[in-house]
């Protein structure tokens, strides 16, 4: 390779480090594995085939199953050792039910089978008795008095339940010239990953446990599962290969402890678990479905002045991150704007539906669809121009935002709408509108996006890096937060060769270990290259002084500006003498090729007191940013909307690598284009509707418009090289920004996603109603 | 457990299908086996693999019709000039099926055999008034498509008998033609409503015939004959509205769709008739001479 000899560098397009691995079909992922003798296990989980969500266990019969060849054991709750009781933040999701099963995917016992086709026919097997319990299904049941209990100890099925206050809260509406209000529903989101969860376990001669899976937290994995089955934390470890997608839906426990209980119970022999589509669609955690109630009102010319709004989220049966992402969903509640007065109230509601947790734009996806949607009425209401009235209330650095923080780190929202207020999209849109074919309406809808980065208050939100010089010379860094295709072990990758002034054959990355790295937070909120990126740099600058020491040493040379790294050597251009990386290696001990680099990111201390009832992950300081706009045409005939362009401007601070950004802009924006238009992972009674990808559509290359991204690059100081998360930002936009490109079109406004064609036909029947009616 | 046997010949997979008990015949699998996973048979399943057998592949040219074999994937009928020449509508409705992987295994014999409302290929072979013509020991027969068909997942096709030909029958020029199937996305959709329609022109260009079939609304393809009538002797680019609205309420009277999980009765009510108003008032008058379909998807 002829450019093999440049260095990386920070803010180029450099090839994924994973690329030519994944397109050759070699990267290993969790569900390659296949050890010799490895059994089978699976779940039990008869809610879906007695078609109860909600019910106390009466008998589990699991003689027939144990009779089966080829069955090991058949497990259940009497047989976990430890509390039995997973979850993040509250440990309220048994390993196995006991008792009762609170959600159609609740097991209730494990087998363990020496072939998947045994499994399969013991599970089968197990006979369960279940005396159905009253059941609430939606948030409004679940809240109401005396409504069934989804647990015991949670009085009215409150999960979580606060409120935001700034200014003079929602009083100073009476104060507005105009308020517009609206009521809008959105629906469960699956993650739809391709590599479902699946993990193989084993336990070592020692009696420790090795877990294989496909996790966004190896090392928090570690003490749910020594909480939940009371082995000591120490003596587990986690391995966490490239995740073949995860987008929140492996942040948390889904195989790990059954997968640990199994592995206690095999006699040493290593056991492995592989969740169907139809299980992940049954079992998995989900995007919660969400009604917000919404009111905002402005000044005649323009100025935002109050909000009120009021967000019910269904978190299912278990917590999971129901509080954390209620709690994140009422942080954005007021869009990237100035409002001085804001009141927002936000519960999240147990019901016996599938446990929702953690998915990319934890809440905030939610949240948008109301506040760009209320933009737009607005605008309409002051004859403004939806563009001018986004700028005009743009936040600006030192500004409050609703949650009552001021921004003190880079805010980029001004700057996006810019990028979008010169594109020819925008600016020839009236021109391409009125271009419609017969038949078709076309219209234009923006929306203006914000996305929080790390885990906000009272959560410590740290990484740990190591960086090595190997012995023959190479640098091997240490990742300690999971990849599942984001491309951020690609940007340490980046960043290290950038550091160490190193070309991509001279950088490794090993996926995390609990045993190799370093205790580090999750792969999750916006916050995996930005904190882990952070300690990387102080392990690399302080590798990097330590190689240059150590070739002074060597080279008899005491001026370290003189001596300069370049790939593979450190070379000293004025006497034109060198050494190379694998000498230096040679003189240096295993220990002093390593180096440990820290970093916590910064924390939001002080709220003024906006919120009350949260409990950890409220506020947040840093954002990304982003300005959205659509060009759709709606088919008259069917309802059905066609994204026909789409252009997303983006504030991430700096750019690490600019194909890895766009990546994570389209990404963002399909799967967002996927909840505007079609998904929807409903349920009836608790039971869910769709199993498998042909009843739950996700959006295919042709249902995709071209997606243009621009970067708006802001410099965050906090950031490794001045970059901001993006992880998420870019799935808020889509569902708001076609919203208001379908209004454009054809005069009507959904208040309720998916945007379906039906749903669209709908609106436009009931519009050609009323006007016939008018004209009558 | 499922077992497989790959059949050689037509006279093999006959002979096949009578030796096994609880035989099936299997040609791309794209229905059977997500059907099987989805739920697994009482009493376990031969299968006899048909998508070799020579006599039932390829597309030709014979006197009184186009016969097309009824193991040729979906991407062979996309793909060819034949079909693209006979019959468009099907060519149209063969690009609409699944995605490409699922067009090179799935077969336009199982999609009739599948017997599903939402079949692709229904409505097209109804208006080209296809027959099909099955084989067995005792020997073949032949019938219309839409006789074939009996509802949901059911056909007349007889233990020990197989699905061989598709017939499309020469018949006078087509003057327009259409295929439209709205689904939840462009690809690897279960059509939400589909349709196929023709129609045939006389010297004044006026209508002597029209034909309309729609899936997705009814048991198994839904034809209108009365829609049909209502429009005979209009001017093919220009019918009078109030026939064509006359047509579509005729439509939307006789279409018996269900609500799913995709969509309800009365959208898809409302979008039959919505199918065949475009249809019947093309936006744009595409000349008399142009008898290639146009297939979209919502």
């Amino acid at each position: 390779m002829a450019d093999a000899v440049s260095a990386l560098a920070v803010g180029w397009p450099e090839t994924r480090a994973d690329a030519r691995a994944k397109a050759e079909g070699r990267e290993p992922y969790a569900a390659d594995l296949y050890p010799e003798g490895v059994l089978w296990a699976g779940a039990v989980r008869p809610g879906a085939r007695l078609g109860i969500a909600h019910g106390r266990i009466q008998r589990i019969g699991t003689a027939a199953a144990e009779a089966l060849p080829g069955v090991l054991k058949v497990l259940t709750a009497k047989d976990v050792p430890g509390t039995n009781r997973q979850g993040i933040v509250h440990k309220d999701m048994p390993v196995l039910a006991d008792g009762k099963i609170r959600y159609v995917g609740d097991p209730v016992a494990l087998v363990i089978a020496t072939s998947r086709e045994e499994l399969e026919e013991a599970i089968r097997l197990v006979e369960v008795d279940i005396e159905p319990l009253p059941a609430v299904y939606d948030p409004d049941t679940a809240l109401a008095d005396g409504a069934p209990k989804v647990h015991e100890e949670r009085a009215g099925n409150i999960l979580a339940a606060a409120g935001i206050r700034v200014g003079g809260g929602a009083d100073a509406l009476a104060q507005c010239d105009a308020v517009v209000e609206g009521v809008f529903e959105t629906p469960v989101q699956a993650h739809g990953f391709l590599e479902t969860e699946n993990g193989v376990a084993c336990r070592e001669a020692d009696g420790s446990l090795t877990i294989t899976a496909s996790t966004q937290a190896p090392f928090r994995d570690r003490l749910e599962i020594g909480h939940a089955l009371g082995v000591p934390f120490e003596h587990i470890r986690v391995i966490a290969p490239c995740l073949g997608g995860g987008f929140g839906g492996k942040d948390g426990a889904t195989v790990q402890c059954l997968l640990a209980l199994a592995a206690l119970n095999t006699g040493g022999r290593p056991v492995k678990m592989q969740w169907s589509r139809e299980e992940n669609l049954l079992a998995g955690y989900r995007r919660h479905a969400c009604r917000i109630e919404y009111r905002l009102g402005a000044m005649r010319d323009g100025r935002l002045h109050a909000v009120h709004c009021r967000l019910v989220y269904d978190t299912g049966a278990y917590a999971h991150l129901g509080g954390e992402v209620m709690a994140l969903g009422m942080e954005h509640a007021g869009g990237p704007y100035r409002i001085p007065h804001v009141r927002i109230e936000g519960k999240c509601v147990y019901t016996n539906n599938p446990v929702a947790g953690a998915m990319r734009a934890f809440g905030v996806a939610q949240a948008t669809f109301a506040f760009e949607s209320m933009m737009d009425v607005l605008a309409a209401k002051l004859g403004a121009d939806p563009l001018e009235l986004r700028r005009q209330n743009a936040l600006r650095p030192g500004d409050t935002n609703c949650a009552g923080v001021v921004l003190e780190n880079s805010v980029g929202i001004g700057g996006c709408l810019e990028l979008i207020a010169g594109h020819p999209h925008w600016t020839g849109r009236a021109a391409w509108k009125a271009a419609a074919p017969p038949g078709k309406r076309r219209g234009v809808g923006l929306a203006s996006v914000f996305n929080a980065a790390g885990y906000g208050a009272n959560v410590r939100d740290a990484a740990i890096a190591k960086v090595e010089l190997t012995a023959d010379g190479r640098i091997l860094v240490y990742n300690a937060v999971a990849d599942m295709g984001q491309g951020n072990a690609s940007a340490f990758v980046q960043m290290a060769g950038h550091i160490l002034a190193q070309d991509a054959s001279r950088v490794e990355v090993r996926q995390p270990d609990t045993a190799a790295a370093y205790p580090s937070g999750s792969s999750s909120a916006s916050r995996t290259t930005f904190t882990f990126g952070n300690a990387l740099i102080a392990a690399c600058t302080q590798l990097k002084a330590r190689l240059i020491n150590r070739a002074g040493l060597l080279l008899f040379v005491d001026d370290d500006t003189a001596l300069e790294l370049v790939p593979g050597k450190v070379v000293h251009a004025p006497s034109r003498r060198e050494t190379a990386l694998a000498q230096l290696a040679s003189f240096m001990r295993p220990e002093e090729r390593c180096c440990l680099g820290e970093f916590v990111a910064p924390l939001c201390r002080d709220t003024a007191g906006a919120g009350n009832g949260f409990f950890v992950g409220f506020p947040h300081v840093i954002f990304s940013y982003g300005a959205h706009l659509a060009r759709v045409e709606a088919d008259l005939a069917t309802g059905a909307i066609t994204a026909v362009d789409y252009v997303a401007a983006t504030d991430g601070g700096r750019v690490i690598n600019p194909v890895m950004f766009e990546q994570q802009v389209h990404g963002g924006v399909a799967q967002g284009l996927g909840y505007a238009l079609m998904e929807d992972l409903a349920t009836r009674q608790g039971q869910v509707l769709a199993t498998d990808f042909a009843s739950y559509p996700m959006p295919g290359a042709l249902d995709l418009p071209d997606i243009v991204s621009l970067a708006c690059e802001s410099e965050e100081r906090t950031g490794p090289f001045g970059m901001k998360g993006i992880g998420e930002v870019a799935m808020n936009g889509p569902l708001p920004a076609v919203a208001n490109a379908l209004a454009d079109a054809c005069g009507v406004r959904l208040w309720r996603a998916p945007l379906t064609p039906e749903r669209v036909w709908q609106a436009l029947d009931q519009a050609a109603g009323q006007a016939r009616e008018s004209a009558a | 457990m499922t077992r497989f046997h790959a059949a050689h010949s037509l006279t093999e997979a006959l002979a096949l299908l009578h030796e096994e008990t609880d035989t099936r015949p299997m040609a791309g699998g794209t229905d059977i086996l997500v059907r099987m996973r989805r739920s697994p048979p009482a009493v376990p399943l031969t299968l006899i693999g048909i998508e070799g057998v020579p006599e039932l592949q390829g597309i030709r040219e014979e006197p009184s019709w186009l016969s097309i074999g009824a193991a040729t994937p979906f991407a062979a009928i996309a793909a060819s000039p034949l079909i693209a020449a006979h019959a468009p509508l099907l060519q149209d409705a063969a690009r609409a099926v699944g995605a490409p992987a699922i067009r090179n295994m799935a077969t336009l014999g199982g999609n009739l055999c599948t017997a599903s409302p939402a079949g692709d290929s229904l409505p097209p072979l109804y208006v080209l008034d296809a027959e099909v013509e099955l084989a067995s020991k005792a020997g073949r027969r032949r019938m219309a498509v839409s006789d074939f068909i009996l509802g949901p997942g059911e056909t007349q096709l007889e233990p020990g008998e197989i699905l061989c030909r598709v017939l499309v029958p020469h018949a006078p020029p087509i003057a327009r033609c259409q295929f439209e199937k709205v689904g939840r996305r462009r690809s690897l959709a279960i059509a939400v409503a589909s349709f196929a329609g023709l129609l045939r022109v006389d010297g004044a260009g006026r209508i002597a015939g029209a034909r309309f079939a729609f899936g997705s609304v009814g048991p198994a393809a839904v034809t209108v004959p009365e829609a049909e009538a209502l429009l005979r002797g209009q001017l093919a680019v220009q019918p009078d509205p109030a026939a064509v609205e006359r047509a579509v309420l005729a439509v939307c009277a006789t279409v018996r769709p269900i609500d799913d999980l995709r969509a309800s009765a009365s959208y898809r009510r409302a979008l039959a008739g919505n199918l065949l108003r475009r249809f019947l008032s093309p936006p744009s008058s595409p000349g008399l001479n142009a008898a290639t379909g146009h297939a979209s998807h919502g």
